[in-house]
């Protein structure tokens, strides 16, 4: 499977009678963008911005953020089984629009955990989204709409406008062409170097909002899925999503998949990069146990790898999840790197850990992403809520987007941690 | 205009602060004006911008005899002089002196706010007991490295006391690096900012094990102990029962604040009253289920029919609750402790934990 990423520097965005790029400038007819996503029954109403670095600008109850990109060569496949019937993700030619971002936000969530942006100040300056120049898509619900329904609306709305920008940008000079070029079934058997696979906790029940899954796979959730080989290309071309909330991971982080990506670097120079194999974390043990055998015998009795890089996704829970995957994986004769999350700031890096196997010798720190941060900057205006929304802490204090200072977990601030690994964060004993 | 001078107290046992030696252990707190042994070099290290006013001496046996009640009063001394910075030691190996300089920096933090500093060698008991609570600089063993302490120990005064951020971790707090200032780290972790991605090192560290290289792992974990399960009751139709569960249920308005996540706390509540007017504080799980029907995270309503069937001797009217989400497990395991004390007080015969 080969897939040509071609991506276009976009300098500045600014409203324009059409859509169109010139220049490294995006002109966005606004107007028609608006009508797009109203064509969703579920959005009543919405409220599109442009934001720049710099703005003093606070963005309220984010649901996800997604670079722009379509296909150039492929009808009806962005974002196969989100929009559109299903296909399979991952070949072929993709435009993708780099410096600009999608947030899509939803002012009508009763969420309690909501994730914010500044477009100023210290979040401004440890997001990667901070710096970039923005489209904010703010819709309202329709009346007699169920939450969740149009949680699932408002990403749509989007994924839409993704595509809406990236085909918008056609004629402008490609800045650089990425080519993900792996040929599963016919990878060099001969060769000496390890075999190296990934796998890939993409979803955790455990938050269900309402007790009702996201949709994050191929326009399906994900939560009864059995342990699943996927081409990496999939995950890198839109079969796969984030949350419908930010949890330390968005849209943009998938498309851009921290550890793909670098196991893609390896490739045929330190290693045989053999595949994905992803998962949901278990909330039960029989599951759990099933899964994890599962997962090995994919990677050892399919795939064939020699090692493997297990990815976490949020939460307590998968940790325990990942551990037993890995421990199966290691007395199957898989080598692991296993990656942890401390889920507190306090105690030492060995407290952190919740599981009890030697095998798991190799353990890579991918961000405490409860970590609490103070925010001392002043917003002059808010999109997606006002200075009177809440702003979610797990201690028991109240406080609103409009205070002088705000104290907020990181996993809420979209583009600081990633859970797919490209955030070059670290943790620390202080 | 010249900057204000800081105002310095200095804490030293009998030995260093000159009283007298072993003999002398057991005398009680004085004080003397200005620097004394030790504190002469770091008066020296400190300079022109702050000056050590006052010098609180205590025997070790004296201190170690109650080291609570001692640190309330030395601070009570050390904050007569209202200081802007409170240096205690080094106290090198000493284990009756470590503890005292910890109990010191402790109260005088506690109390003052103000930054503290000692210095102890690795080994030394009161390092491990107060590393949170103080800044700790890394000593040898033995009084021969005093020189290099006390420049470690003003090098990190100053750094504590400028209002400089620390910019490679991401909260941007005023925290110096352990390892650059040679102080044992705080019991604190930190998301800090690093050349390389995770995917990065996850990659570079695999290939490596896969080569049969060395490799190093960025956390060492423990190993934890297994626990036996004690012997089960005789005749439940005769015994009192508890019920203790970590699901978060506690009483409307959440009294006692517990945490819905990192949550350091537990309570006792009735359990007749939590099922009347109570709320969830966890946010480690869908708390919906739990919001509608309490029972199912805490079985009150089955034990209630066990009690009247005669099955169950009696259900202990308080409820022990607390929030286990993310929760680190020594903290668990002290807060277990706790309750189980509690609970052996009160004659009651067994205890049933739910959980989410």
């Amino acid at each position: 499977m080969r897939l040509e990423i071609e991506s276009i520097d976009i300098k500045d965005i600014q409203a324009g009678s059409k859509t169109y790029g010139k220049g490294g400038v995006l002109y966005i007819n606004l107007k028609e963008l608006e009508e797009l996503i109203l064509r969703d029954p579920r959005i009543k109403s919405v409220e599109i911005n442009l934001v720049y670095p710099g703005d003093k600008v606070r963005i309220l109850n984010i649901l996800d953020v997604i670079q722009p990109r379509c296909k150039i060569d492929k009808v009806g496949a962005d974002f196969p089984g989100f929009i559109g019937k299903m296909q399979i993700a991952g070949s072929g030619r993709t435009r993708s629009l780099r410096g600009v971002a999608i947030i899509v936000s939803n002012p009508c969530t009763n969420r309690k955990e909501n994730a914010l942006l500044d477009m100023a100040g210290p979040i401004a300056e440890m997001s990667p989204y901070g710096k970039m120049r923005n489209v904010i898509i703010a819709p309202t619900i329709a009346a007699d709409v169920k939450e969740r329904d149009f949680e699932d609306a408002a990403r749509i709305a989007g994924l839409k406008a993704a595509i809406y920008l990236a085909r918008g940008a056609e004629g402008n000079p490609v800045s650089e062409v990425e080519v993900y070029d792996l040929d599963i079934p016919n990878l060099d058997k001969k060769s000496n170097l390890p075999r190296m696979a990934c796998y890939y906790q993409l979803y955790s029940p455990q938050f269900d909002y309402l007790a009702i899954s996201d949709p994050c796979f191929y326009g399906t959730h994900a939560t009864h899925m059995m342990p699943t080989i996927l081409h990496p290309n999939e995950v890198l071309d839109g079969g796969v999503v984030g949350w419908l909330a930010i949890k330390a991971l968005d849209t943009y982080s998938i498309q851009n998949h921290g550890v793909i990506k670098e196991l893609y670097r390896h490739h045929g120079r330190d290693l045989i990069f053999v595949g994905v194999v992803c998962a949901v974390a278990n909330v039960e043990p029989v599951p759990r146990a099933r899964g994890a055998c599962m997962a090995a015998n994919l990677l050892k009795n399919v795939l064939g790898a020699d090692g493997v890089i297990l990815m976490k996704i949020l939460g307590g829970m998968p940790h325990i999840d990942l551990a037993l995957t890995g421990e199966e994986c290691e007395k199957v004769g898989v080598k692991t790197a296993i990656f942890t999350q401390p889920l507190t700031s306090f105690g030492t890096l060995a407290d952190t850990i919740l599981f009890n196997a030697q095998s798991l010798d190799l353990i890579i720190t991918s961000s405490a992403t409860f970590e609490r941060t103070k925010i001392p900057w002043k917003p002059e205006k808010f999109l997606g809520g006002s200075a009177q929304t809440r702003i979610f802490c797990p201690d028991p204090i109240t406080q609103y987007a409009g205070d002088p200072v705000i104290d907020i977990e990181e996993y809420l601030l979209p583009g600081v941690l990633d859970c797919t690994g490209s955030a070059k964060v670290i943790v620390k004993e202080y | 205009m010249a900057e204000k001078k800081l105002r310095v107290v200095h804490y030293l046992n009998q030995f260093f602060g000159q009283v007298g030696g072993e003999e002398k252990a057991t005398a009680g707190f004085v004080v003397k004006e200005g620097p004394v042994g030790p504190g002469l070099a770091l008066q020296k290290g400190l300079g022109d911008r702050a000056e050590i006013v006052a010098t609180v001496i205590c025997g070790d046996d004296f201190f170690a005899g109650n080291p609570d009640k001692n640190a309330e009063e030395g601070l009570k001394l050390v904050a007569s002089y209202q200081p802007d910075l409170f240096f205690a030691g080094p106290a090198f190996a000493g284990g009756r002196y470590g503890v005292a300089c910890g109990a010191m920096c402790k109260a005088v933090n506690g109390e003052l706010g103000i930054p503290v500093i000692t210095g102890m060698y690795e080994e030394n008991p009161g390092m491990d007991i107060y590393r949170k609570y103080a800044f700790i600089c890394k000593a040898p063993n033995s009084a021969r490295g005093m020189a290099e302490v006390i420049g470690n120990m003003t090098r990190l005064a100053f750094r504590l006391i400028s209002s400089e951020k620390e910019t490679r971790i991401l909260t941007q707090e005023n925290l110096p690096k352990p390892e650059e200032y040679n102080y044992f780290s705080r019991n604190l972790l930190r998301n800090a900012y690093c050349d390389k991605s995770i995917a990065e090192r996850a990659v570079e560290k695999l290939v490596a094990k896969l080569q049969g290289k060395p490799f190093e792992s960025e956390v060492n974990p423990p190993r934890f102990e297994k626990v036996p399960p004690p012997a089960p009751i005789k005749d439940p139709s005769k015994c009192e029962i508890a019920l203790i569960s970590d699901g978060g249920l506690v009483p409307k308005g959440n009294p006692d604040g517990l945490a819905t996540r990192s949550n350091l706390k537990w309570g006792a509540y009735d359990i007749e009253a939590i099922f009347h007017e109570y709320e969830v504080a966890h946010a480690g799980y869908f708390n919906d289920h739990v919001l509608a029907r309490p029972e199912r995270l805490v079985p009150f309503d089955v034990m209630r029919d066990l009690v009247k069937e005669g099955k169950i001797g009696k259900l202990h009217r308080t409820f022990f609750s607390t929030s286990g989400n993310c929760t680190v497990s020594k903290r668990c395991g002290e807060m277990g402790e706790e309750m189980g004390a509690e609970i052996k007080k009160r004659d009651v015969d067994a205890a049933i934990l739910t959980s989410t």
